[in-house]
C-alpha cells in the first residue's frame, strides 16, 4: 500500500486515524503496531513473518547486552542483519556477475525483495550499535521496538528513524490537534510533490526517451530524472513526516532542499540525510572518518560511497553513481585543502554534476548509460530537432512549476506574508490552495488508474 | 488556528468520501472510460487485492475528478498533449507518432503475400484513410504521411486510391477517431471511378443519435465535448442479408448499441472478423474489402452497387483461417487501412 493511493487515503487512513484516538494513550502503540503490521501485510504478505523475527532477534539481542558479550552479540546482530538483507538484496546480483566472469551458469534462485528491508535493516542495526556504544538505553518493552521497527509511516521508504530520535514519542506522544494540522498540511504537500509534480515529470521524461534523442533532449531528460527522482522521494518523506506529526511522532528532516547545493559536499549534507548520517555515524567514523592521513580518509570516502551507492539497488550503476560521488566529494576535499579558487569554480559545476549523477542513478542498463552520457556531451547527437522542441514546448509549464519548488523561497515569502498586515488572508488562501492540491491529487490518483479500453479499436 | 480549521476540513473530507463508498451504487460499466469497472463482487472474491481497484473505480464523481486532472494537464501545467492525444480546434486528436517503419514494412509485405497467394485473378484496389492527425499543423508530432504513402505505393504493385485529398478533418468525428458516414458518399463516388460502378445520389432516411462520445472522448474527457452520429437507411439497407462469423445478428445497424460503452458500434455490430452482406437487388457484382472499423460505416454504402460485400478484418482472424470460406476469384477486392492500422501492422494476422 502506497500513501498515494486511494485505499490508503480513504479506507486505511480514516478507520486507522479513528481507532488511533480512541485508544487510551497507554495502548496506543498497540494499535499503532496491528495497523503497521496491516500496511506491510497489505502490500507483503510472505515477509510479515521475517519483519517480526528481524524486531525480535534485534530486540532479543540487545536485551541480552552486557559488557562482557557485548561485542560479540554486536557482532552476530550485524552478521545477520547485513546477511539478511544481502541475502535478499544481492543474491541475484552477485550470481549474475559470477555467471559473467566464469562464463557459467547457475540456477538462479527466485528472490522476491521483501518491501522496505533495507530501510527496517538499517534502523535495526542503528538501534543495535546505539544500545552496544550506550548511545540509547535497551528498549525493555518489545512491543515499544516492535512499533518503532514497524511504524508504517517510514516502514516502507525511510526516512531512517533513529530510535534515540524517537524513544520519548513512542513512550509519550504529544498529540494535539494543532499538530495534527501541522501534519496534514506536510502530508498534503508530500502528495502533491508525489502525484501532482513527480509523476508528470516521469510520464514527460519517458515521452521524450522514446523519441529521437537529441544534444537537448538528452539533457532535458537529465533535467526531468533529477527534478522527479527530488519531487517522488522528498514528496514520499514530505508524507512520512507529516503522517508522524499527526499521530504524534517527529521524525527528522530527510531533505534540505538539495538541488541547490553549492558544491558536492552540500548536496550530501542536504539529499536523503537519514541514509548520509547513517553512513556517517557508522561507517565512515569507525573507519576513521578523517582524522587520518589523506590516503586513508580518500580510502574511507570511496568505502562509503560505494556502500551507498549498493545501498540503493543490486546493480552496477549504483556502484558508480556511488563511486562518481566519491570522486567528487575526494575532489572537493582536496581543493578546499590547497585550492580555493579552484573549488569555487568547481562549484559553479556542482548542478551539472548532479544532473549527470541522476542519469547514472536511473539507468541500469550500462549501454544505454554509456550512450546516454556520449550524447550529453554531443557525441553522435544532433544539437535539436522537432521532437525536442515540441516536448520543451509542451513540458515547460511542469519544469517552472518543479524549479519553483526547489529552493526555499515561496515557504520564506509565505512566512514574511503571514507576519504581515495580511495575514488572515494569506492565511485563507493558503487553506484554499492546501485542499485545492489535495483534490486535485485525487483527481490525479484517479486518472493514473485509468485503464485504456484495450480493444484494440480502429 | 489555521492548523486546525485544515485538520477539520481534512478529517471532514476524508471521513465523508470513506462513507460514501457505503451508499453509493456500484457502477458497472465507465461510459467515459468505456471499460468495465471493478464492482463488489469482484471485492468479495479477494478483498486485498482487489479493494484498492474497487475504490478507485467506483469513487464518488470519479468522471468529474478525470476532467479536473485533464484541466489541470492541460490549461495549468499547459501540456498540449494529454493521454496521448491533443485537442485541435475542438477535435480530440489522437498521437499516431511516431511512425514504425517495421510495420510499415509488414504491412507491405502482409498485402503482397494475400495478393501474391489468394488474388491472383482479382481485381484488386488499395486505399490509405489518413487519421485525424493528418489535417494538424506542425507545431504537433504527427507521422510523415507523404513518405508513408509514396513507401507503399512505391513498393505494392496494386492499382491505388488516393483519397488523402477527397478528406478534411470535419469529416471526422471530434470525439472518436473514425470518419461520419455522410463523409462517406463522396468516398463512395470517388471510388466508384475505379470499381467500375455508377454512383447514383440515392434517397437515404438520416436517423441520429446525439449523444454520441466516441473512442477517444476518454483521453481529454470534457463534459459538455458531444458529437452527433448519423446513420442512412435505405430498402437495400433495411433488405440486407447480414452474416457475421461471430455474431447472431443480422442487422446493418445494431441500434442497441447506441449509448453502449462504443456507440460507434452500431455500424455493422462493432468488430467482426469475417461478415458478409448481401443485397438481392443489386448487380451481379462481389466486393471484398480487406479493412479495418473505418470501413464499418463505408460498406452499407456500397450495398446498392454489389451483390455480395464481404468484409475481412485480419486484426480478429487469420487469413489462413478465411481462405475455405471465402470465393476470392470472382470478386473485386480492395484494401482500405487507416494510416492508424498500418502503423500498427503487427497486429494483421498474416504471417510472413
Amino acid at each position: 500500500m502506497v500513501f498515494s493511493s486511494i485505499v490508503f487515503l480513504f479506507f486505511f487512513l480514516p478507520i486507522f486515524l479513528l481507532c488511533y484516538f480512541l485508544t487510551p494513550s497507554k495502548f496506543k502503540n498497540v494499535t499503532l503496531l496491528l495497523y503497521s503490521l496491516f500496511f506491510y501485510f497489505f502490500g507483503e504478505r510472505e515477509y510479515v513473518l521475517l519483519l517480526l523475527a528481524s524486531c525480535a532477534l534485534n530486540y532479543f539481542l540487545t536485551r541480552m547486552m552486557n559488557d562482557k558479550n557485548k561485542k560479540i552479540l554486536l557482532t552476530i546482530g550485524i552478521l545477520i542483519n547485513l546477511g539478511c538483507l544481502g541475502y535478499f538484496k544481492y543474491t541475484n546480483f552477485f550470481i549474475d556477475n559470477v555467471e559473467n566472469i566464469f562464463k557459467t551458469e547457475i540456477s538462479i534462485p527466485n528472490i522476491v525483495l521483501p518491501l522496505g528491508i533495507s530501510f527496517f535493516t538499517f534502523q535495526n542495526l542503528s538501534y543495535l550499535i546505539d544500545v552496544y556504544r550506550k548511545q540509547v538505553t535497551c528498549e525493555k518493552n518489545l512491543l515499544n521496538y516492535a512499533t518503532y521497527i514497524a511504524l508504517f509511516p517510514q516502514l516502507v521508504a525511510g526516512p531512517i528513524v533513529r530510535y534515540k530520535n524517537i524513544d520519548e514519542d513512542l513512550k509519550a506522544k504529544k498529540i494535539d490537534f494543532a499538530k495534527f494540522g501541522s501534519g496534514v498540511r506536510r502530508f498534503i504537500i508530500g502528495l502533491a510533490k508525489k502525484v501532482l509534480i513527480a509523476d508528470v515529470l516521469f510520464s514527460s521524461m519517458r515521452a521524450i526517451s522514446m523519441s529521437e534523442q537529441t544534444f537537448i533532449s538528452y539533457w532535458l531528460v537529465a533535467i526531468l530524472t533529477t527534478l522527479q527522482i527530488y519531487y517522488d522521494f522528498s514528496g514520499y518523506s514530505d508524507m512520512a513526516i507529516g503522517l508522524g506529526k499527526m499521530i504524534g511522532f517527529d521524525f527528522k528532516e530527510n531533505f534540505d532542499y538539495p538541488l541547490i547545493a553549492r558544491s558536492i559536499t552540500d548536496f550530501w549534507r542536504r539529499w536523503h540525510m537519514s541514509l548520509s548520517s547513517f553512513f556517517k555515524d557508522y561507517v565512515y567514523i569507525p573507519l576513521g572518518g578523517s582524522r587520518c592521513s589523506a590516503l586513508r580518509n580518500i580510502f574511507n570516502i570511496f568505502v562509503v560511497w560505494t556502500l551507498t551507492g549498493l545501498w540503493h539497488g543490486a546493480s552496477w550503476n549504483f556502484v558508480i553513481w556511488g563511486v562518481y560521488f566519491a570522486i567528487f566529494l575526494t575532489v572537493e576535499k582536496l581543493l578546499n585543502k590547497k585550492r580555493k579558487k579552484l573549488s569555487k569554480i568547481m562549484n559553479f559545476f556542482t548542478p551539472f554534476i548532479i544532473l549527470i549523477s541522476f542519469v547514472i542513478f536511473n539507468t541500469t542498463d550500462l549501454r544505454t548509460l554509456s550512450t546516454s552520457l556520449k550524447g550529453m556531451f554531443g557525441v553522435g547527437v544532433k544539437f535539436i530537432n522537432h521532437n525536442t522542441l515540441y516536448y520543451l514546448k509542451n513540458m515547460i509549464g511542469i519544469i517552472a512549476i518543479s524549479l519553483l519548488g526547489i529552493g526555499p523561497h515561496i515557504k520564506e515569502t509565505l512566512k514574511k506574508l503571514q507576519k504581515g498586515k495580511l495575514k488572515n488572508g494569506i492565511d485563507a488562501l493558503e487553506l484554499i490552495f492546501l485542499m485545492s492540491i489535495f483534490f486535485l491529487s485525487i483527481a490525479s490518483i484517479l486518472s493514473d488508474s485509468f485503464k485504456p479500453f484495450i480493444y484494440f479499436r480502429f | 488556528m489555521k492548523d486546525k480549521i485544515l485538520a477539520s476540513i481534512f478529517l471532514a473530507t476524508l471521513s465523508t468520501i470513506s462513507i460514501s463508498f457505503l451508499f453509493l451504487e456500484n457502477r458497472e460499466t465507465s461510459f467515459f472510460e468505456r471499460r468495465k469497472l471493478t464492482t463488489k463482487e469482484e471485492l468479495k472474491k479477494d478483498f486485498l487485492d482487489n479493494v484498492d481497484d474497487y475504490m478507485t473505480d467506483q469513487f464518488v464523481k470519479r468522471d468529474s475528478f478525470l476532467a479536473l486532472n485533464s484541466f489541470y494537464r492541460r490549461n495549468l501545467l499547459l501540456n498540449g498533449e494529454y493521454n496521448d492525444a491533443y485537442i485541435y480546434e475542438d477535435y480530440i486528436i489522437e498521437k499516431n507518432y511516431p511512425l514504425d517503419w517495421k510495420n510499415v514494412d509488414a504491412f507491405i509485405k502482409k498485402i503482397k503475400k494475400i495478393k501474391n497467394e489468394y488474388l491472383e485473378e482479382s481485381n484488386v484496389f488499395y486505399s490509405i484513410i489518413p487519421d485525424k492527425a493528418y489535417f494538424l499543423d506542425e507545431n504537433v508530432l504527427t507521422i510523415d504521411y507523404k513518405a508513408l504513402a509514396s513507401r507503399i505505393t512505391g513498393q505494392l504493385d496494386i492499382n491505388y486510391i488516393d483519397i488523402f485529398d477527397k478528406l478534411k478533418l470535419d469529416d471526422y468525428f471530434k470525439t472518436d477517431i473514425h470518419i461520419k458516414q455522410e463523409s462517406y458518399f463522396k468516398i463512395v463516388n470517388y471510388l466508384s471511378r475505379y470499381l467500375d460502378f455508377k454512383y447514383e445520389d440515392r434517397n437515404y432516411t438520416k436517423k441520429s443519435y446525439a449523444d454520441f462520445r466516441g473512442s477517444s472522448y476518454s483521453k481529454i474527457p470534457h463534459p459538455s465535448r458531444r458529437d452527433t452520429l448519423n446513420y442512412y437507411i435505405d430498402k437495400n439497407i433495411e433488405n440486407a442479408k447480414v452474416e457475421h462469423l461471430e455474431h447472431k445478428t443480422n442487422r446493418i445497424y445494431n441500434e442497441e448499441k447506441l449509448g453502449s460503452v462504443d456507440s460507434y458500434d452500431v455500424f455493422l455490430n462493432g468488430p467482426s472478423s469475417l461478415l458478409t452482406i448481401e443485397n438481392h437487388n443489386a448487380p451481379e457484382k462481389e466486393l471484398i474489402i480487406f479493412r479495418d472499423s473505418f470501413a464499418s460505416s463505408l460498406a452499407p454504402l456500397l450495398l446498392p452497387y454489389y451483390k455480395k460485400i464481404t468484409l475481412i478484418d485480419l486484426r480478429y482472424g487469420d487469413i489462413e483461417k478465411m481462405e475455405p470460406l471465402v470465393d476470392f476469384k470472382k470478386a473485386d477486392v480492395i484494401f482500405l487501412y487507416s494510416t492508424l492500422t498500418i502503423n500498427n501492422a503487427h497486429l494483421l494476422k498474416v504471417k510472413i
